[in-house]
């Protein structure tokens, strides 16, 4: 899919976005970039019960960024005639002229043009449709104690031009279908915790409840009406579903892009060195044919390519962008970051959890922001105790505490199964070591 | 062509069933200082039309970023048929929805003349110097100023019609030093408030004085200790009951939250709270005061009033839309609010707060054998349990009825009707915040405030 031209049919975004950047060269700036975006959104969402919204949206979005002897400035608008054009290029000068000068910005120099496409071009608003009218009945049916606050299937396309004054040309256009469904449910005066999870897609041919793993995350919601406090506080293992896999790997890859520029991350200097347990191998894969919410263009107007971000353990790469290796004096990520997909380990689920003697099953974390230094504690929410290699039964009230940097240092488990949410493809993780109060 | 120059009632008669029809735009401004290089230099502006039509139980809902006479009316058409759609598949002719009609015009930016981006900068600038110059112990500072305006203009076919225009401009801080063992810790402060920069920031005097205090509690929180997890008697900082109200009730009380399933449904009319304790989502106004997020009308046309949600320690009444009003029979509220253009109406939060009670701050403290006094809330969740949770950034321990050592950041958590009754004591001074935004599938500017809170809850930590 990816690669695919598409000639002509990104030439309104390009005559928009060639029109923008002779603008802002007019202006003066020394280094000039623009991206031209159309987007089209068709949603139907059904709220307890009912199909009861079908929007359709349509947006253009200019953003232009100009670099006037070293002062950058960055500006969007969603306007596309020519009087709107003009008075956001004086406004770009007049906000560069206001920044102070920095050296380390710059735009991608040229690269060979490409054009991507990928996904479909249309929705099929039958399918939709049918595909929410399906769950619905299904969930109605299978779990009459669920209540479905949002099911939400959308259509979404995007046409993007990005130019640069380094000659750098590359249009892109994609189009998918979002999947989102949030739920909880109750018997009686007992409720379940809110849940939810989503996927992205280029096709409709699966049934919601049967794709990634919503129809458990159903049928534990039910389960959870019924909660219990764990015994007592203990330190034990973490079995990470991969629903919030990111909420803990998302640490350690906030850290390494630009946001080491303040010089406070505790990742500086680590690169080449073990940042996890040597069974975690984590990669940013935007151009994969398997990621449908991927990209093909960076930020800074470089073609994007996939990448290792930890192999078996080891940092091999930042995320900085070209600011940020320009400002660190490192090599630029060749991605934006995202996308991640987590290389699958050698137990199944099912052994992973008979692995534990003491420990929860967590689906859904709610956390403080960890410090710098990867300490967090939260909430363990739609969770489940295990003990002696079952899971238990489903827990409130229950606290997790740790060390983020020490939690990958962990990783004792991967599972063989992953879920593949169209914007990653994540498996299920033991951690060791967590404080469960 | 601007919002203000577009005349929306000549659409009326293109409105087939009850339509609402909103020009929108949000401009934004974020500029970054990061050790006194600017990172960031971004503006944003996205502006468009929106129209939602509602048919037999179901909306419609289409937008375009264009203001011209064609794209307004493809919207209202698009949204119609869009409507009819699924009115013809799930249409019930029964359906109704409350009906408002109100007229309220409201503009919260400056008169002055507007300040450059020059000028801006150089505000921050001054700001980053400050700190260099009485902040010796810093590794690392960052400055942001983060302005956002929101202007709306409403037409429906029930007659409702407004043109508002909310503003507010925030600064925040974050520092970092370094502890003994070299590992960093961190403590940020936003200070801002409705209004655009020109009006909210006329002198650094007053952001120079939250510096200060930032500061001294870094030092404090680089000797800090842990706190000892479980259920603690705490003194939640008034800065911390915002937060509080906002996540821990106001979520639950949500009518479209509580239609799906929220705990609170089961307690209306019931004692959820002490009684020491009222928790209003005001509209606009307290106590003769304009709000940071003040609400005259709603996207749904509906004339905002004060939503009582707990009064004297009984749930009142929930926050509502027109179709969760409709569904529960209560009175409209006027909550219903879309964040961007292309945004449909949800039930949102407006200003929620804990009203003050009687109490001395340092009474409170002296109050508490062994517990801890937590303040600078960060991020928070609720849950349709009444679970909630945030992040607290920095804490002291009480011993004895005295303040002692720092704690390292943490989380307290709880359920929020049973730790409400425990409130046992409410300071004498309310405090606001302007710099909330919510994340409830749209993001969205609100208001929150309290008193000093003694309650118990749950502290997270090893």
């Amino acid at each position: 899919m990816s690669g695919q031209k598409i000639g002509e049919r990104a030439l309104a975004e390009q005559s928009l976005a060639e029109q923008s950047l002779a603008s802002i060269k007019r202006a003066g700036f020394e280094k000039a970039a623009c991206r031209v975006s159309a987007d089209e959104l068709h949603e139907l969402q059904a709220e307890t019960g009912a199909i009861n919204l079908f929007r359709t949206n349509f947006e253009t979005d200019i953003r232009l960024i100009g670099i006037d002897e070293g002062r950058r400035a960055s500006l969007s608008i969603n306007k596309t005639d020519e009087a709107a054009l003009g008075a956001a290029v004086n406004d770009l000068k007049t906000m560069a002229a206001g920044a102070n000068p920095d050296p380390a910005y710059d735009i991608a120099e040229g690269q060979p043009r490409e054009d991507f496409a990928a996904g479909i071009e249309s929705p099929d608003y039958d399918a939709m449709y049918d595909r929410v009218v399906e769950f619905q009945k299904y969930a109605h049916s299978a779990y009459p104690q669920l209540n479905i606050r949002s099911a939400a299937i959308t259509f979404s396309k995007r046409r993007t031009c990005y130019l640069n004054s380094n000659e750098v040309a590359f249009t892109s256009r994609r189009g998918q279908y979002q999947v989102s469904v949030t739920f909880s449910s109750k018997e009686g005066a007992d409720t379940s915790s809110m849940m939810y999870t989503g996927y992205s897609s280029y096709d409709l041919e699966t049934p919601v409840q049967d794709a990634t793993n919503v129809d458990t995350l159903l049928r534990q919601s039910t389960e959870q009406v019924r909660t219990r406090h764990i015994p007592g506080k203990f330190v034990g293992d973490l079995i990470i579903a991969p629903n919030c896999l990111m909420s803990f790997l998302g640490f350690l890859t906030a850290r390494i892009g630009d946001a080491m520029i303040s010089g406070t991350s505790i990742y500086e200097g680590k690169l080449g060195e073990m940042v996890a347990s040597p069974p975690l191998s984590v990669h940013a894969m935007p151009v994969s044919d398997d990621i449908a919410s991927g990209y093909w263009v960076t930020g800074d107007g470089y073609k994007a390519e996939n990448s290792t971000i930890v192999e078996k353990g080891r940092l091999m790469t930042y995320l900085l962008s070209l600011y940020g290796a320009n400002r660190m004096g490192l090599a630029r990520a060749v991605n934006a970051g995202g996308c991640y997909v987590v290389d699958p380990g050698e137990q199944d689920y099912k052994s992973m959890i008979e692995n534990v003697s003491e420990g929860i099953l967590i689906t859904r974390f709610s956390g403080g922001r960890p410090n710098d230094r990867g300490d967090f504690s939260g909430v363990a929410k739609n969770s489940y105790y295990i003990k002696d290699g079952e899971l238990a039964y489903p827990i409130k009230e229950t606290t997790i505490s740790g060390n983020l940097a020490l939690l990958l240092q962990s990783i004792e488990g991967i599972s063989r199964e992953r879920l593949n949410f169209g914007s990653s493809i994540l498996p299920w993780v033991r951690a060791t070591g967590i404080t469960v109060s | 062509m601007q919002i203000a120059d577009i005349d929306l009632r000549r659409y009326s008669n293109q409105f087939s069933s009850y339509t609402e029809l909103r020009l929108h735009e949000n401009r934004q401004l974020v500029v970054t200082l990061l050790n006194g290089d600017v990172v960031s230099n971004v503006k944003d502006t996205s502006s468009g039309v929106s129209a939602r039509v509602f048919d037999k139980g179901a909306w419609g809902f289409s937008s375009t970023p264009d203001f011209s006479n064609n794209a307004i009316e493809g919207a209202i058409a698009a949204a119609t048929k869009n409507a009819a759609f699924l009115a013809s598949r799930t249409g019930d002719d029964a359906a109704v929805l409350p009906r408002a009609s109100a007229n309220r015009d409201s503009d919260f930016s400056t008169k002055k003349p507007h300040l450059t981006q020059e000028g801006k900068v150089a505000f921050m600038q001054r700001i980053d110097d400050y700190i260099v110059r009485t902040c010796p112990d810093i590794v690392s500072r960052q400055v942001n100023l983060s302005c956002l305006d929101m202007e709306k203009k409403l037409q429906t076919s029930e007659g409702s019609h407004g043109h508002n225009v909310n503003t507010r401009s925030i600064v925040s801080v974050k520092l970092t030093t370094r502890d003994d063992k070299g590992e960093p810790v961190e403590l940020s402060d936003a200070h801002g408030a409705r209004g655009q920069f020109e009006d909210v920031f006329t002198s650094t005097a007053e952001l120079e004085q939250k510096i200060d205090k930032l500061y001294q509690q870094l030092m404090d929180k680089k000797r800090a200790v842990k706190p000892v997890s479980g259920y603690h008697t705490v003194i939640l900082a008034a800065d911390l009951a915002g937060i509080l109200a906002h996540e821990a009730i106001g979520h639950t009380t949500e009518g479209d939250i509580v239609r799906a399933g929220s705990v609170a449904g089961d307690y209306i009319g019931k004692q959820v709270a002490s009684d020491l304790v009222t928790l209003i989502d005001f509209a606009n106004t307290y106590a003769g005061e304009t709000l940071p997020v003040p609400v005259y009308l709603d996207d749904e046309g509906v004339e905002s009033t004060d939503a009582v949600l707990i009064e004297n320690g009984i749930l009142k009444s929930f926050m509502h839309n027109k179709d969760s009003a409709q569904y529960f029979g209560m009175p409209l509220t006027g909550n219903a609010r879309a964040f961007g253009y292309d945004d449909e109406p949800l039930v949102r939060m407006r200003n929620t707060a804990i009203l003050s009670g009687k109490d001395k701050f340092e009474d409170m403290i002296a109050s508490i054998e062994d517990g801890y006094l937590l303040m600078r809330p960060t991020n928070g969740q609720a849950d349709s349990t009444s679970e909630f949770m945030f992040g607290v950034q920095m804490g002291y321990e009480i011993k004895d009825g005295k303040l002692g050592r720092a704690i390292t950041d943490t989380t307290i958590s709880g359920i929020a009707f049973d730790m409400l009754k425990e409130v046992s004591m409410l300071s004498d001074e309310m405090s606001w915040s302007c710099a909330g935004m919510c994340g409830k599938k749209q993001p969205m500017p609100v208001g929150m405030g309290g008193p000093a809170v003694k309650t118990k809850v749950f502290i997270g930590g090893q």
